[in-house]
């Protein structure tokens, strides 16, 4: 009996946390006739036309640019970030390098709302020439991904075994050396963690994507935001709810694939942030 | 041994200290040097000092109140009811998860979509002609509300933050309830407690540390909401859904009031900054005070 209502509970929690995504890829699949007519939860005539419609390149819309300037910003975002704070993550978990500055300040950093930095950011951008540039907005993602990034780093380093440090020192080998050769081997799991969380994390912002870009370097969240703002006769439905599929796609099919690894670092930062 | 080099440590940190200083630092220092001065998009390189009178403009503005009044509003009602829903769902259905793990994939989904992205698709699911939600409610009671007037918009929204970062809450209570080793929970059951007497006398006190963090987490995501707020209301009617990031993003980019919306972002960043500062100490206490 209380598995049953177990049941119960997890199939209406499951249908109510996903309701805008379930209704907004059944309407993708109407026609524009059906869509005015019926809005339920039901498709009489499935198509595949508004699809269709999206994912051919018109001046409204060109949806592979979007799409491109996403991957491209979250890749500059995502490995930047790692790029920069797995050495730091190194100092910190052997040589007690910034624990009392760099770590809590990095971690804080999760807390802060980075609007406040948008508007500086924006002016320097614009002497820079990096306004609606994929690789500023590159540089804004990396922002964001610090925090977990080092977390997730600092953490996997202190679970490695200090003697491996001090048999390579033995050795003869840099502190450079064994974090290249050893340390970066070891933590090849916590490396796949951080891609995949600040991969998501990156191509789902959208603050900074409103606000420096503008037209060639415009990504999905804020392409599709775009195409509802632009309609002025009243938004295509199908074709919206085609370009939100699309664009919230990548983003949830890694996170199905690989949802251990993303609770295993929501967790991360839980524990011992 | 610990390796205590500092020097040579410095190396390995300066990338990510270098990189801090240039998209962090020099625009903390802009913030603090523009908000004191006249500045428009015309003197944009050449800010003219004059004192105060950004920051007496932004306190002086009663829409800056009322958008610190909603994001607090909106942090704390939000951050409540995702820890409540999800402290309920994980240990409800820990039983189901524990013995099959995927379960657990469906309800993570809404974590993996743009908030923004959420924002946008429930304007279909709250329009009045072609969204479902009203769409039923005629149909079976003859009557809907309009989810997005100045009256509703707020709570329309609280509903839209919380069913999308419940999972957020559940997904670490769920950790944290299964780390809870079972000889702990048969111990006390041999000792007679039943299961209410377990969860309250000795699962939450064992899981309060992951408690606090998570409603901090969700209060300050709640807090400084953006994406979601400006996708499906923007400001909102008569600017009712205006929260602070809202209210600088809108004094920047539509008023072109530059020197007020980075007075209005320094006060929020001090306000952080103390806030932070504050829970920190707070915590700190705590700790000396369980040793």
């Amino acid at each position: 009996m209380i598995k049953l209502a177990r049941w119960i509970v997890y199939a209406v929690a499951a249908l109510a946390l996903n309701f805008p995504v379930i209704v907004t890829l059944l309407t993708s699949f109407k026609s524009g006739k059906e869509i005015s007519v019926n809005p339920g939860f039901w498709i009489s005539s499935p198509t595949l036309e508004n699809y269709a419609t999206v994912l051919q390149v018109s001046d409204r819309l060109n949806i592979f640019a979007y799409l491109f300037n996403s991957l491209a910003a979250s890749l500059i975002g995502t490995v930047l970030a790692m790029i920069i704070t797995f050495p730091a993550a190194y100092a910190i978990a052997r040589g007690r390098y910034g624990r009392k500055v760099l770590m809590p300040l990095i971690v804080n950093l999760r807390a802060v709302p980075l609007i406040i930095f948008a508007i500086p950011l924006y002016m320097m951008f614009q002497f820079a020439g990096l306004l609606d540039t994929q690789l500023g907005l590159g540089l804004i993602l990396t922002i964001v991904n610090l925090p977990l990034s080092l977390i997730v780093f600092v953490n996997a380093i202190a679970e490695v075994p200090i003697e491996i440090d001090e048999a390579a020192k033995l050795d003869g080998m840099s502190k450079w050396g064994i974090m290249k050769g050893m340390m970066l081997p070891v933590c090849r799991p916590a490396l796949a963690t951080v891609f995949i969380f600040g991969f998501i994390t990156a191509w789902n912002e959208f603050l900074f994507g409103l606000m420096l870009t503008s037209n060639r370097a415009v990504p999905m969240t804020v392409g599709a935001s775009f195409f509802f703002a632009a309609s002025g006769g009243g938004i295509q439905w199908g074709a919206a709810s085609a370009v939100m599929i699309v664009g919230a796609l990548p983003p949830m099919l890694i996170g199905i694939i690989m949802y251990r690894q993303i609770s295993g670092s929501m967790t991360a930062g839980a524990v011992k942030g | 041994m610990v390796d205590l080099d500092h020097k040579g440590w410095r190396i390995f940190a300066s990338p990510l200290v270098g990189f801090l200083l240039l998209f962090l630092g020099f625009p903390i220092l802009i913030d603090l040097v523009y908000s004191l001065s006249r500045v428009s998009f015309t003197n944009l390189r050449s800010p003219e000092i004059v004192g105060f009178g950004n920051y007496g403009e932004v306190l002086g503005d009663a829409q800056f109140w009322r958008a610190s009044w909603f994001s607090l509003r909106f942090g704390v009602i939000t951050a409540i009811l995702e820890c409540v829903l999800g402290l309920g769902l994980a240990v409800f259905l820990s039983p189901l998860i524990e013995k099959r793990s995927w379960l657990m994939a469906p309800l993570m989904l809404p974590l993996m979509v743009a908030p923004a992205m959420i924002g946008l698709m429930y304007r279909l699911v709250l329009h009045e002609f072609v969204g479902p939600v009203p769409y039923y409610l005629y149909l079976w009671f003859g009557d809907s509300p309009s989810f997005l007037n100045a009256e509703n918009a707020f709570w329309t929204l609280v509903v839209v933050e919380t069913l999308q970062w419940t999972p957020f809450a559940l997904l670490l209570f769920y950790t944290a309830y299964r780390a809870i080793p079972n000889d702990v929970r048969e111990a006390s059951a041999i000792d007679g407690a039943s299961a209410r007497q377990i969860l309250t006398a000795i699962e939450l006190p064992l899981m309060r540390p992951t408690l606090i963090f998570t409603f901090f987490i969700r209060f300050i995501d709640g807090f400084r909401v953006f994406d979601n707020v400006y996708t499906l209301t923007g400001s909102g009617p008569g600017g009712s859904t205006t929260s602070l990031p809202i209210y600088i993003y809108e004094a920047f980019f539509k008023q072109g009031a530059i020197g007020k919306a980075i007075a209005a972002s320094v006060i929020l960043f001090l306000a952080s900054f103390v806030g932070l500062y504050a829970l920190t100490w707070l915590s700190r206490r705590g700790k000396g005070a369980a040793s």
